[in-house]
């Protein structure tokens, strides 16, 4: 018994000893570094005139109008994209899975928006934005609609970059789920079927539920990603019309990269931190996924 | 971008050409499209012992430096590719090494302040997109005491006089000393599509008004009147706008405050969202200096006003449709006002951490030097001489009409009501509630008088004003 | 009837996925009037004379290798310090766990944005700067915990009683690990393989800022192509597509086990 558990904690430490050094080493620095640099009004510009200020920098924060207008566009586009996401790439994941022609061609087609150099794709889309020489609006007109402003008008601009974000990030969710999928034992779907169930009910009763943790990680993980867009939000909009499209991240590179304001800009990506924190720890618990469902013993 | 220039270059090139036929030579093949933007060195140090000669004829130790390395940073700019294939020259005459970093305007201005602010030593040299914000930060090498080293600088062969006076003032700072040179020259000029104008029988827009009403004239279910930038951005709007607030009596900054919320400001801005809500493309409210150029080229809009560079990619029929058939016009002006077209000058400067000042100070003499910008200019590249821009090459390069226009817009700008503005050390807390202003006026989400008073406010907020 | 439906919603959900690079594709072939020309053109003469360009130019095939170096040695490195963690947090229980596990995800959710000056000057101390390894520390670092963590619900599908009977028939942990689970788990590390590639292959703002003339990847060297007042459409199409033939190879090598874990998963 003691000798299991001595050959155990060396297994532990032994295993996780490369990960810890490396995430340690690597974040430890820069996160003490800005997270000291968000009490101070530091900025690049006043070279050697540093203050400490305290709860400065966070007060000004939360009296400021456009952090609460960024913090809602951001919230806004993660749960809008988020869902469309996750909905999409299990529905189509299950079918892909249930399909036995033409697999790999399909699968290579559905990672292609994960495989493309990011920058060429945004700037594809600004060119088929373009409401007067982009080919949405030809096609538009085509059917017979009214062709649209697309990222200029203030309905639209945020529909249209959940679009993008839709057609860039669901083979992420796709990928995962397919994997997840493929590891699944085979058993219970067989039963199900045996028992006369329909498609439908296999999905909802038997896939999704086992397939939970893979969906559910696949969520948290873009989620987290999708909380901090910035690339196609400046290549397509800049945060226009106005500010209706401007994300935490893009009003904290604004103030940290083209106002020098590092303090200030510390500040902000200290706050999208802790909401971070505190919704994925919610998540977690909620779904039981921070701690191991069985575990081994002697 | 992995380059090293080496000196010794395919001899099979070589033509004994004199000055006057290289620089003809030169702009015959940039007529012919021979000679890209991207430049091909072969041709233009191919006449190296020629060109080498000018050089020699300045009272500068060129050799002062041999065997040292300086990197040059910069961003994808007309500047860029026409010294890139002119450095070898540079090399051979000093025995300098240099090597390019060229980056896209987002990667540069997003990578430069991380670099320089950690105090990396390089680059040594660097085009400057701010400044204010460079000088401010420490960042920037005070050229004065190079200026007056006479192993580095002559100033008879430099020739000051040739400079555009622009050039000269702008890069003295407010504590009197010059941390940059000057390097290129723009101004805001209009540029009209002229058989377009012919059909509705309109003739050149002089005044806002006309701009208004030639603009809806023009304005056809298929194509547009006028597109000018309005991005809710501090790097789009802000610079044609800003011309706009200069033309009809406005500045956006005096004695270090706010002025957008004056009548005159808050007028023009009215004019430039009526002219673009009215006579626009739809969607004109996420158009960048991009949109507004390909709509021009590919006829889609008749008039634009903007950077007077846009002019080597109009005349270009492989790209645009509107090639032969553009005039080049000057800035619009308010009722009753003086057109004061925006302007501006691209900068390069010394990196305050270098380790090769006096080579890099070698260099900036060299390329702005007179022979080098006749070279430059002849590749399409507005310079700041005088010579430069009267020479054969650089109007064949360029276009006659296009480049008196803009000399004649350039004369017509204010410099220092433009320096106040994007010199100034938070011009990015300047511009940017300025570019979101002009955005929401344009997308008609806020009425001019609105928008610009809150701008301002936000704006003296954050200059503490 | 079934089938029928099924296969329409999957066609056109690979068209939906495919038309913005067919556009892509379309604009690479095109001359620079041609791809921007009003209205947007389906039928054209192809040109080849942007991908020549690309092909004859160095600095491409310089993004191509760097990324390539990149991408697999953080694919490689990432999955070899992640893989025995995740085995780890899926499999044992013990004091911290459950916050040692959430800390590793925190990794992922600061804004880079206000690390990157302490990161660079780190790097700048190490002297990692501008080289390959530098980068694909910092990559490992950025895709850690998506490794961990998706890894980590692959061991937690794999019945954990195979496991238990090799440790009862005296194999210890390590060969346990190796022999038993590791193989089970094949096709989440294809998965986990794929995603960690693209993400290296297409990362952007830490390979623009530690990486520098020596390493320049392929998404910080494209967008060179965006100039100042003009874009070079056809070179930027055309290297953006020829640089998709790689990344398909290596994605079609990887997800061998993805379709072996398919066919057998399936049930029809």
């Amino acid at each position: 018994m003691n000798h299991f558990k001595k050959e155990r904690n060396k297994f532990i430490i032994l295993m996780l000893m490369p990960a810890t050094i490396l995430l340690v080493g690597l974040t430890l620095f820069p996160f003490i570094v800005s997270f000291i640099l968000s009490f101070t009004d530091y900025s690049l510009l006043r070279p050697g005139q540093t203050k400490f200020i305290f709860l400065d920098n966070y007060i000004e924060l939360m009296k400021t109008d456009e952090f609460w207008i960024a913090l809602r566009v951001t919230v806004v586009f993660t749960v809008l994209a988020v869902f469309v996401q996750v909905v999409l790439g299990v529905v189509i994941a299950t079918l892909l899975h249930n399909e036995n022609t033409n697999i790999s061609f399909l699968r290579t087609m559905y990672l292609l928006p994960l495989a493309i150099t990011p920058i060429a794709a945004t700037f594809t889309f600004r060119l088929m934005f373009n409401p007067s020489l982009g080919v949405l609006n030809y096609f538009m007109k085509l059917l017979g609609f009214e062709p649209q402003a697309w990222l200029a008008s203030p309905s639209t601009a945020l529909f249209s970059l959940i679009l993008v974000d839709t057609w860039q990030w669901t083979p992420f969710i796709l990928l995962i789920c397919l994997g997840g999928l493929a590891s699944l034992p085979n058993e219970p779907f067989e039963a199900a079927k045996v028992d006369g169930a329909s498609s439908w009910q296999i999905f909802i009763k038997i896939t999704v539920p086992m397939l939970y943790p893979f969906i559910g990680l696949a969520l948290l993980f873009r989620s987290i990603d999708a909380f901090k867009t910035f690339d196609i939000i400046y290549v397509l909009t800049s945060g226009g019309p106005g500010i209706l499209t401007r994300t935490l991240n893009l009003y904290a590179f604004k103030h940290g990269i083209e106002f020098l304001s590092m303090g200030y800009a510390g500040s902000i990506a200290i706050v999208m931190l802790i909401i971070t924190i505190v919704v994925a720890q919610i998540f977690l618990r909620k779904n039981k996924l921070l701690t191991p469902k069985e575990t081994l013993k002697q | 971008m992995k380059k090293k220039y080496i000196s010794n270059l395919p001899p099979s090139r070589k033509l004994n050409l004199t000055r006057r036929h290289f620089v003809k030579a030169t702009s015959a093949l940039v007529g012919a499209g021979l000679l890209s933007s991207y430049g091909l060195p072969i041709y233009a140090a191919s006449n190296v012992d020629e060109m080498m000669k000018m050089y020699k004829q300045a009272n500068i130790d060129w050799e002062s430096q041999k065997g040292s390395s300086i990197v040059l940073s910069g961003l994808e700019h007309p500047w860029m590719s026409s010294i890139e294939p002119l450095l070898p020259h540079f090399t051979k005459l000093t025995g300098i090494d240099v090597q390019i970093q060229k980056q896209s305007e987002s990667e540069y201005v997003a990578e430069v302040p991380v670099k320089l602010g950690a105090g990396n030593p390089t680059p040594d040299v660097y085009m400057v997109w701010s400044y204010g914000q460079a000088a401010n930060a420490g960042w920037l090498e005070s050229l004065d005491q190079h200026f007056d080293n006479p192993n580095l600088f002559d100033k008879n062969w430099y020739d000051l006089n040739d400079i555009f006076s622009s050039a000269k003032s702008f890069p003295i700072w407010n504590d009197g000393e010059s941390y940059v040179m000057s390097i290129t020259a723009e101004a805001q000029t209009m540029f009209a599509n002229q058989n377009m104008l012919d059909a509705v029988g309109a003739g050149i827009p002089t005044t806002f008004d006309e701009l208004l009403s030639t603009g809806k004239k023009l304005k056809s279910g298929d194509v547009a009147g006028v597109a000018m930038r309005s991005k809710a951005d501090g790097s789009a709007g802000t610079w044609p706008c800003g011309g706009f607030v200069f033309s009809n009596g406005g500045v956006v900054i005096q004695d270090g405050k706010c002025m957008l919320d004056s009548p005159e400001a808050i007028e023009a801005v009215q004019y430039y969202g009526s002219i673009l809500n009215e006579a626009g493309p739809l969607g004109v409210g996420n158009y960048h200096w991009y949109e507004c150029l390909n709509d021009y080229m590919q006829e889609a809009v008749a008039i634009g006003l903007d950077s007077s560079n846009f002019a080597t990619d109009i005349e270009n029929p492989e790209k645009s449709n509107a090639a032969g058939h553009t005039t080049y016009g000057a800035m619009v002006s308010g009722p009753g006002k003086q057109a004061k077209p925006n302007m501006w000058h691209w900068m390069a400067g010394i990196n305050s951490k270098s380790q090769q000042k006096a080579a890099a100070f070698l260099f900036l003499t060299w390329a702005n030097s007179k022979p080098t910008c006749l070279m430059s200019s002849a590749l399409g590249l507005a310079t700041t001489r005088t010579s430069a821009w009267e020479s054969d090459g650089f109007k064949s390069a360029f276009g006659s009409q296009a480049a008196t226009a803009a000399l004649t817009n350039l004369q017509n700008a204010d410099g220092k009501i433009m320096k106040d503005c994007w010199f100034h050390p938070q011009s990015g807390e300047i511009l940017t509630p300025f570019g979101i202003a002009i955005n929401e006026v344009v997308t008609g989400t806020k009425t001019a008088e609105k928008a610009m008073k809150e701008a301002t406010q936000k704006i003296n907020k954050a200059i503490g004003a | 009837m079934k089938t029928f439906l099924r296969r329409i919603v999957l066609y056109i959900f690979a068209l939906w996925s495919f038309f913005p690079l067919y556009w892509l594709l379309n604009t690479s072939l095109k001359t620079s009037k041609d791809a921007l020309a009003r209205p947007p053109t389906f039928i054209f003469k192809p040109i080849l004379k942007n991908y020549i360009d690309v092909i004859k130019n160095n600095e491409v095939w310089g993004y191509f290798l760097d990324s390539l170096i990149v991408a697999l040695g953080t694919t490689f490195f990432g999955l070899l310090i992640g893989i025995p963690a995740a085995y780890v947090l899926a499999r044992f229980k013990f004091k911290g766990s459950a916050d040692f596990g959430f800390w590793i995800l925190s990794t992922r959710m600061t804004p880079p944005i206000a690390m990157l000056i302490p990161f660079f000057i780190m790097y700048l101390k190490l002297g990692i700067l501008d080289t390959h390894i530098g980068l694909i520390i910092a990559h490992v670092g950025l895709n850690l915990s998506i490794i961990v963590w998706l890894m980590r619900g692959f061991y937690e599908e794999i019945p954990i009683e195979i496991e238990e009977a090799s440790y009862v028939d005296g194999s210890s942990f390590f060969q346990t690990f190796y022999k038993i689970a590791v193989p089970l788990s094949l096709p989440g590390i294809s998965a986990v393989g794929i995603i960690t590639f693209l993400f290296s292959w297409n990362e952007f703002l830490f390979a623009l800022v530690l990486g520098d003339s020596v390493v320049r990847t392929s998404p910080v060297g494209l967008y060179g192509f965006v100039g100042y007042q003009k874009i070079y459409w056809g070179q930027l199409s055309a290297s953006a597509s020829l640089l998709l033939i790689p990344v398909l190879f290596f994605v079609f090598l990887f997800q061998k086990p993805l379709i072996k874990g398919l066919t057998l998963g399936s049930f029809k």
